[in-house]
């Protein structure tokens, strides 16, 4: 499997945020991990993406293990991703927080940064073509040059998904990439989304907005930290635990 | 907030015009004949200049230093000693004091970095306050509280060489810092201040970079340090107290920590205040301090943001800019 997590388990304190969880991506699926508040998905995202380390448990990415690993390796080794919260630089402008992200793959010695030489420039031209092209196909374009902070929500949530499209990822992964998002955004960002996959990008989301089962191949539902339930968006969406897992008894 | 855009276009030149008319000037003061006096004066703003530069080059990755005097302390006692009793020429000890400290800068930083915010200053002012005890420790190398005398001069007694080599001195590390600062050295350091989860989530290896700018701060504040103990040959602890940690923390403040010009214009006229207020020596902490609130509270961007400042004001009582609308994602 192209993302393989085995048993990841973790603790805060006395509490049981994640226990023996387990899931896998196949390569080029969209797959969506959803569940209650509180369930645990984002813990999930940051154990994955190496911010926090699981007390027991491995997850492998494309062969090889990545637990343990720094979250800038991970994100080097080709997995990118949103925040629910923080999804951005707030003091750059929408083409500085992508430029950032392109960094990544097009890196320049500290020297060569220093004395501007002639590799450096051409670094840092193919940088911004890259960021341009990155913000058309997220429909960005025309607010390029404005501050982060003072996007429009949507706007934002956008930006966020266009700067971990910028790291040049193997494996997106997107924290409630629609939260907060009218009708319009939510059909252009899963429009964005269907496209990439087309591109043979694999996604992993976080949504509370069930209209993303439509993109998806797969979905995998948690409560209280523990998967009740893995498989085709038909099979999750009648399984009892998931019913009453969102609707009570 | 960063007042200069990564991509800079707009006004480029006008900014241009003004630095290369204010450097000619200053190449053109001691021919021109002011006296003895203020060439000594402009020396002292051409240091702390570098020093205040250095502070701010170490916020751009979000850490605000308050033991930075520690590292110019450490550069100058360094190239001293090393000059004085190894019987060195000032313009290898020079060198070798910066090198020296930012060696030592980069492995405090390995610790003082895993701390953030408050913390991390916290820290910084007590590696201020522990180099001053280290000095008095090694007394008989260092005088200790006396003071360290007979070091050796770079240029002997003139003071107009002096005057050039640290003209020169400045013009080049505030050179190599604009550079870092707008190359993508810069934007690296500024994307970690902002957020360092989304930091590391785009692959900067977050830590190595605060480390790599608090060292870097570290080496333009250790050559200032060497340059000034062999000119001023008489070096004493009090020059690097904490009060110079602070106040260089004041001239940045004043100045305006989001711009490149701000340090600059902030250490010069509040240097410049301080020499013509001699009289008033002992209220200028209190001069000071009133002047870092009325600045904070009245223009936040500093001095250098008050002409941008000044025609937002004049713009809004003329006609009130139209709202820009954005308008939804296609």
């Amino acid at each position: 499997m192209f993302l393989e997590v085995n048993n990841i388990s973790k603790n805060f304190g006395g509490l049981t945020a994640v226990s023996k969880f387990g899931m896998a991506v196949a390569e080029g699926n969209i797959v969506a991990l959803i569940g209650p508040n509180g369930a645990g998905k984002t813990t999930i995202f940051n154990l994955i993406t190496g911010v926090i380390r699981p007390d027991s448990g491995t997850v492998i990415f494309d062969g090889r293990v990545v637990t343990g690993k720094r979250p800038h390796t991970i994100a080097a080794g080709g997995i990118g991703r949103t925040f629910q919260l923080t999804p951005l630089f707030a003091d750059f402008t929408t083409l500085e927080n992508v430029i950032a992200s392109v960094y990544l793959h097009s890196r320049s010695s500290f020297w060569c940064s220093l004395f501007n030489t002639r590799a450096y420039c051409r670094n840092e031209a193919y940088a911004l073509d890259k960021a341009n092209e990155i913000l058309e196909l997220v429909g960005l374009s025309k607010v390029k040059d404005e501050l982060a902070k003072n996007l429009p929500h949507g706007y934002q949530k956008m930006l966020g998904i266009a700067r971990a499209l910028a790291v040049q990822p193997k494996l997106l992964m997107l924290d409630e990439p629609l939260g907060g998002m009218n009708a319009d955004e939510i059909a252009f960002t899963m429009g964005v989304m269907g496209k990439m996959r087309q591109e043979g990008m694999t996604i992993l989301v976080i949504e509370h907005n069930m209209q993303i089962l439509d993109l998806c191949d797969h979905v995998v539902a948690i409560n209280f930290g523990q998967k009740i339930c893995d498989g085709s968006v038909a099979d999750v969406t009648c399984h009892p635990e998931v019913i009453r897992a969102y609707l009570g008894e | 907030m960063l007042k200069k855009r990564f991509f800079a276009g707009k006004g480029k030149y006008t900014g241009a015009a003004i630095v290369a008319l204010v450097v000619i000037l200053l190449f053109l003061l001691p021919p021109i004949g002011i006296s003895r006096y203020y060439i000594h004066i402009l020396i002292g703003v051409f240091i702390y200049i570098i020093m205040t530069s250095s502070l701010r080059l170490i916020s751009l990755s979000g850490q605000i230093s308050l033991g930075h005097a520690g590292f110019m302390c450490a550069g100058a006692y360094t190239s001293a000693v090393i000059a004085k009793n190894f019987g060195l020429a000032p313009w290898l000890t020079i060198p070798l004091g910066a090198l020296l400290t930012f060696i030592l800068a980069f492995l405090v930083a390995i610790p003082f970095t895993r701390l953030r915010g408050l913390y991390f200053t916290m820290i910084s002012l007590f590696f201020g306050m522990a180099v001053l005890a280290i000095n008095e420790l090694f007394q008989d190398i260092t005088g200790g509280q006396s003071g360290m005398v007979g070091i050796p001069t770079l240029f002997g007694i003139s003071k107009i060489p002096y005057y050039y080599f640290f003209l020169a001195l400045t013009l080049v590390c505030l050179f190599v810092m604009h550079r870092l600062e707008f190359s993508r050295i810069g934007l690296t350091w500024k994307a970690v201040a902002q957020s360092h989860s989304v930091a590391s989530s785009i692959g900067i290896d977050e830590a190595r970079q605060r480390i790599m700018c608090f060292a870097l701060g570290g080496l333009f504040a250790g050559l200032t340090g060497a340059a000034y103990a062999h000119y001023y040959v008489v070096l004493s602890v009090t020059t690097f107290s904490f009060f110079t940690s602070i106040y260089l923390f004041i001239y940045m403040m004043v100045g305006g920590v989001n711009s490149f010009y701000g340090p600059i214009v902030g250490t010069a006229v509040l240097l410049l205040v301080q020499t013509f207020a001699r009289g008033l020596r002992e209220y200028v902490p209190f001069i000071f301090a009133a002047v870092l609130l009325l600045v904070l509270y009245l223009m936040p961007q500093g001095l250098a943001g008050l002409p941008a400042q000044l025609k937002s004001l004049v713009q809004r009582r003329g006609n009130p800019p139209e709202k820009e609308v954005i308008g939804r994602v296609p």
